[in-house]
């Protein structure tokens, strides 16, 4: 009697639970990392604050946009893009080019234009630039969704939609006047002190995980993801589910790219690239995100909820680090080292639990 | 003649990859009067070299199976640690401490990816940020130079025309590997456990050995390239040599490897890859900037990779189709006898 209920594991408390389900390899690397990300957290000065904390989501806000549309991707068994930076890159270009095209100006010719102008401005360059990125999600959609495996398909994409960037803007930077109809996105705020970007993050975030979990796409995702043989046989085929999940993976990214055009008023098909963040690689970045976050690569298991925790904790060690006077060599290694971490430990977590394929 | 119909009907790709290889040469020497010199070889053997060595090490995982993606930032802490160090210990000490830690991390991934049990894609954008930043650290985040040029010099002498050391040395790589992969026990396992993994762990292959062999193979000609870029150009950046993923994936796939696996070799690689240099070094007569070569190289990979995938959907659907016309045939005799049995009864 006594071993029945032991068994079920109904009178276990939590520290007996976690000694059941992990191993001791497990507990002692997250307890370690715990332990030092703590001691970081209170020894830092000036962490704990609430400036600082502002600072951290709004720093997470961006990269944690994309990669909560890659998430889609993820869940749905179609791996990740590599293409991310270059779709951002392609949309920043396009966005900025309509921005400061002639014909797209409604003001009068002298004096500042008024507001409405300006939205009118912002909402058709927004448009295209949505048009454009739905376009280029689901080409790579349908040629995944085909059956072409996802790295190499958005590997060559990636080179495409990059060449095309350069190629439009003739590899210059595009720049447009302020005052313009983006920067209420990039740099405005209209809940008190906290900027337009980090709401939109959290919008985003609460959307995207009600989505996946209360309407019928949403379960698809999962369902498609989990098991593609059953998919299948119920009427849900990959092909759809990959063209929808790409098209909101491009449709994030290209929204990013319109709120830095905003911050910068600029656009150049390298702001992506080298220069940005600690890490010197949007994609790399936002694939980083969605696996420490321990969304499992194969497939059905994740949320958008642990992308977005995800982007926030990994934007905490970077402004930790930060605060200690690291430079960005440390910084890369911390982050990578994080994302190779978190793989071992999810792995090892995982292992038995589920097939090899 | 009968064997070279034999040839082609066994390596449809190998041969699609020559004569893509030989169009493409043969339209860059109609159309650039230069194009076909000595001394345009001599500059294709030179890229060949780089480019080569990381064709092949993408050739190599995609046999097995598996992509890695960390090859550029193992590339670049290679030529980062040679060019460093090539002052203080000299170029050969630097080369070799270069060489063994691009071929230790690469055993190490290779060993992590069998003991998870995890794709390599997953660890691999793991280990490029991880590299990336080990890179960085090395080179204390500026661009490092040689001060002594007494090495590039001597490693870009030009020999019997064509040929340079770095791509001799290659060239002999690239026959080694080949002779290992066809020869030896542990090459059949690699491609045992690229084209039927499965199967192949069922009769006791373990995946631990052909594993840690592809991936130490691959940071090998990932240091190698990388310190020949070094050593060639007297520089080194931390954050470069990011291109060499999608030149390198193009080769592979021009040479015919699948992405299931498997499939593919040496000489595919090699053909591959010249084919990448024959459009890269026409492209630069025609004086196109170097994104518009990124732009023919995606095009270039989504054409292959979609021709692939293409063919091999229509090959399971003509499958699928024949089984189900056998049933049918092997149905109707069968109800054609049940009806001849019951006439003289019923």
């Amino acid at each position: 009697m006594t071993d029945a209920t032991a068994m079920s594991g109904d009178d276990l408390n939590f520290i007996q639970r976690i000694r059941r389900d992990y191993s001791p390899l497990v507990i002692a690397m997250v307890g370690l990392f715990l332990v030092v990300f703590l001691a970081g957290a209170t020894l830092t000065d000036d962490f704990l604050t609430w400036f600082n904390v502002k600072t951290i989501i709004r720093d997470a806000a961006l990269v944690g946009i994309m990669a909560i549309g890659l998430t889609f991707v993820t869940l749905s068994g179609n791996f990740f893009l590599l293409s991310m930076k270059e779709i951002a890159a392609l949309s920043i270009i396009c966005f900025a080019t309509l921005m400061g095209a002639d014909w797209n100006q409604w003001g009068p010719a002298e004096g500042d234009p008024t507001t409405s102008a300006l939205m009118m401005t912002f909402l058709v360059a927004f448009t295209a630039t949505m048009i454009i990125a739905t376009i280029t999600g689901a080409i790579q959609g349908a040629l995944i969704g085909l059956g072409g495996n996802p790295i190499v398909v958005t590997l060559g994409a990636a080179g495409l939609f990059f060449g095309i960037g350069s190629w439009w803007s003739d590899n210059l930077v595009v720049s447009y006047r302020r005052p313009h109809g983006a920067e209420w996105l990039g740099t405005g705020s209209f809940i008190g002190d906290i900027p337009n970007i980090t709401v939109a993050f959290i919008i985003i975030a609460v959307v995207a995980e009600l989505t996946l979990r209360y309407t019928t796409f949403g379960r698809q995702v999962y369902l498609v993801g989990a098991n593609r043989a059953a998919g299948r046989a119920t009427g849900h085929e990959n092909f759809g589910m990959a063209i929808k999940c790409c098209i909101i993976a491009s449709v994030c990214a290209a929204f990013v790219a319109v709120a830095f055009s905003g911050q910068v008023s600029s656009a150049h098909v390298n702001y992506f690239s080298s220069e940005f963040g600690s890490s010197g690689d949007m994609t790399i970045m936002v694939i980083a995100i969605v696996m420490v976050g321990g969304n499992s690569i194969m497939g059905g298991y994740g949320s958008t909820l642990r992308t977005s925790l995800g982007a926030i904790f990994i934007s905490s060690i970077d402004n930790m680090m930060v605060l200690n006077g690291f430079n960005s060599g440390a910084r890369v290694l911390a982050v990578g080292l994080m994302i190779v971490f978190s793989i071992i430990v999810f792995a090892l977590v995982r292992r038995g639990s589920r097939a090899v394929e | 003649m009968e064997r070279i119909k034999h040839f082609v009907t066994e390596n449809p790709d190998l041969v699609f990859a020559i004569l893509l290889a030989f169009s493409v040469f043969t339209f860059f020497a109609i159309t650039e009067p230069l194009f076909f010199t000595h001394r345009t070889g001599f500059a294709i053997m030179e890229r060949f070299a780089v480019l080569g060595l990381v064709g092949l090490a993408l050739t190599l995982c995609i046999i097995a199976g598996e992509i890695d993606l960390s090859i550029g930032s193992n590339a670049a802490l290679a030529a980062v640690i040679t060019v460093r160090f090539t002052d203080d210990w000299g170029a050969v000490n630097a080369l070799l401490l270069a060489l063994a830690v691009s071929t230790t991390i690469g055993a190490i991934q290779g060993y992590f990816i069998a003991y998870l049990r995890i794709r390599a894609i997953v660890l691999t954008v793991g280990t490029l940020m991880l590299l990336r930043g080990v890179a960085l650290f090395a080179a204390d985040e500026k661009t490092v130079m040689l001060t002594d040029f007494r090495i590039p010099d001597f490693i870009s002498t030009k020999m019997l025309v064509y040929f340079s050391p770095a791509s001799l040395l290659v060239i002999a790589m690239f026959i080694i590997v080949g002779l290992f992969m066809t020869y030896t026990r542990y090459g059949r396992e690699i491609y045992a456990i690229g084209g039927a993994r499965k199967e192949a762990l069922a009769s006791g292959i373990s995946l631990h050995r052909p594993m840690i062999i592809v991936f130490a193979i691959s940071g090998f000609c990932a240091g190698l390239g990388g310190i020949i870029i070094g050593l060639r150009s007297g520089t080194a950046q931390a954050l470069g040599l990011q291109y060499l993923l999608l030149a390198g994936t193009v080769a592979a796939f021009i040479g015919g490897v699948s992405i299931l696996g498997g499939k593919g070799g040496v000489i595919g690689a090699a053909i591959g890859t010249l084919t990448v240099n024959f459009l890269n070094t026409g492209l630069v007569f025609n004086v196109t900037p170097s994104f518009m070569v990124q732009l023919y190289l995606g095009i270039l990979l989504l054409v292959v990779i979609m021709f692939q995938t293409g063919s091999r959907v229509f090959d399971e659907r003509q499958r699928r189709s024949q089984l189900l016309n056998d049933v049918d045939r092997r149905r109707s005799i069968l109800a054609d006898k049940i009806a001849e049995l019951r006439r003289p009864s019923g």
